[in-house]
């Protein structure tokens, strides 16, 4: 599903997604560490990389890729990430999960938000 | 990065040294420098000049391949720093793009893509039309010309005009018997180009003629222009509507709607006795369409005279405005046009960056 409306927040911190009534909130750094680029994810599930220290990170700007993505522009230069409407939709489904799966994560190698 | 982003604020205080407090915000990623500036709303022609000289002064700087000026209000903070469909500047101002493609070769796309083109031209609408078929270009045989195209002052390659249709091909850029051997990377940039250096300027409609199959020119371009949609040429045979099938696919993955399949050579009309027969098959892609919950556009017989006026560079609907086909390919252009606004306006996505 394409969102009609795709915000970012004045602080720059917060995106939503707006599809009809429902929307879709998700941080910046809840993007960043998800970010579904080669660099971060890998090219299987065991080179995924954990990203950490993202507690600030912010998003400079977007793009549309065609019709199917966004490219969102990080203030840590990493702009590499193409979120489909599909990807961010699992994203924010998922949402819960997978922040408490990454905070553990971070704990597990002993990184931290900061 | 940031010894660019001081450079180019620098530039900007030499050319006007009110410019920098106009500054938003500017971003530089990827060699392209991404500038919003606050602007009077009341002085948008002021500002689009502004913007134009900023642009040019700008992608001066080393190592900067593009820049891309946005002009903010606050009054309406939609669409601020938005920055549309990167790279494909060339058609940043025409209004909607659409492909006509198909699984399979040889099924008509380039016979359909020309008559469809002028069709929508009689509608009333300014239209271009893209070979993006770069290994074997076919608009300059249809359209029977192979004038060199000419350079705009900006030094932009300049569309060639004919039948009142914008038309590009890499046909025209380079001598006919020259061997295409093309790799995917030059194919890669032979599309870009047509994308990014040709200056398309304001159109309707671009419609894109695709080469055969679901390879890298179908996907660079989902990737480089929004387009509001694809139009599926079929033969009725069955082999045809199993690569329709793919090519449907791959559209449906990177969210291009459909517009719909048109079936070509649908039937044969005897030229003497004036008897429709099937040879293809009947109905095989009104059928498929059904099956797929895709729109089905209409048919286009197989016709002797179609055949003939392209080969002579006089699309059918033109040379021969009262035939069947000519009558189909207008019917064909109103359900495209019609499709494209009603889908258009809600698959394009606000950025509202506040
Ligand atoms: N309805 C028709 N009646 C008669 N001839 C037709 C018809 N449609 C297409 N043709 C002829 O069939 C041939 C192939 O058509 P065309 O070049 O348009 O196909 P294409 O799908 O663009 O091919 P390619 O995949 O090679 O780009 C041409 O000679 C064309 O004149
Ligand atoms: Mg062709």
């Amino acid at each position: 599903m394409i969102p009609e409306n795709i915000i970012l927040s004045e602080n720059k911190k917060e995106l939503t997604l707006e599809y009809g009534a429902t929307k879709s909130v998700m941080s910046a750094e809840f993007l960043r560490v998800n970010s579904p680029s080669a660099e971060v994810k890998g090219h299987s599930p065991a080179q995924k990389k954990t990203v950490s220290g993202k507690r600030a990170v912010s998003i400079n700007s977007i793009e549309l890729v065609g019709n199917y993505a966004i490219k969102l522009i990080f203030d840590d230069g990493h702009a590499t990430g193409i979120y489909t409407w599909q990807y961010l939709q699992e994203l924010f489904k998922g949402k819960d999960k997978i922040w408490k799966d990454y905070i553990s994560e971070l704990r597990k190698k002993g990184l931290n938000r900061d | 990065m940031s010894d660019i982003k001081t450079l180019a604020i620098e530039k900007l205080n030499e050319l006007n040294p009110e410019y920098p407090e106009l500054i938003e915000d500017i971003v530089v990623a990827n060699k392209k420098i991404y500038l919003s500036l606050k602007t009077d709303k009341a002085k948008v022609d002021k500002f689009t000049k502004i913007k134009l000289q900023i642009e040019k002064e700008l992608a001066a700087i080393d190592g900067i391949d593009s820049v891309s000026v946005s002009l903010t209000s606050h009054s309406d903070a939609i669409q601020a720093k938005a920055i549309p469909q990167e790279n494909a500047s060339g058609v940043s101002e025409v209004r909607n793009i659409i492909s006509v493609a198909s699984g399979k070769g040889g099924v008509g796309k380039s016979t359909t893509s020309i008559n469809l083109a002028i069709a929508i031209n009689q509608l009333g609408f300014s239209v271009g039309l893209l070979d993006a078929d770069v290994y074997g270009p076919s608009i300059p045989k249809l359209v029977g010309d192979r004038q060199k195209p000419k350079k705009s002052k900006a030094g932009k390659i300049l569309p060639i005009k004919k039948y009142n249709i914008s038309l590009m091909s890499i046909g025209f850029l380079v001598p006919e018997d020259s061997p295409m051997i093309w790799r995917g990377p030059m194919v890669i940039s032979a599309v870009n180009q047509m994308l990014n250096d040709v200056e398309w300027g304001k159109l309707d409609y671009l419609v894109v003629d695709m080469p055969p199959g679901t390879g890298d020119v179908q996907l660079t371009m989902a990737q480089r222009v929004p387009m509001s949609g694809a139009v599926i040429v079929s033969t009725p045979q069955d082999l045809a509507l199993i690569d329709a099938r793919k090519g449907i696919e791959m559209f449906k993955k990177v969210n291009i709607p459909i517009l719909g399949i048109i079936e070509n050579m649908s039937t044969f009309i005897c030229p003497n006795c004036k008897n429709e027969s099937h040879i293809f098959g009947f109905e095989g892609a009104k059928l498929e369409a059904n099956n797929q919950k895709v729109d089905f556009l209409g048919d286009i017989p197989l016709e002797i005279d179609l055949r003939e006026c392209s080969d002579n560079g006089k699309p059918i609907i033109l040379s021969k405005t009262d035939s069947v086909v000519s009558k189909k390919f207008l019917e064909i252009a109103k359900s495209v046009t019609k499709k494209v606004g009603d889908e258009s306006s809600s698959s394009k996505p606000n950025i509202i960056i506040n």
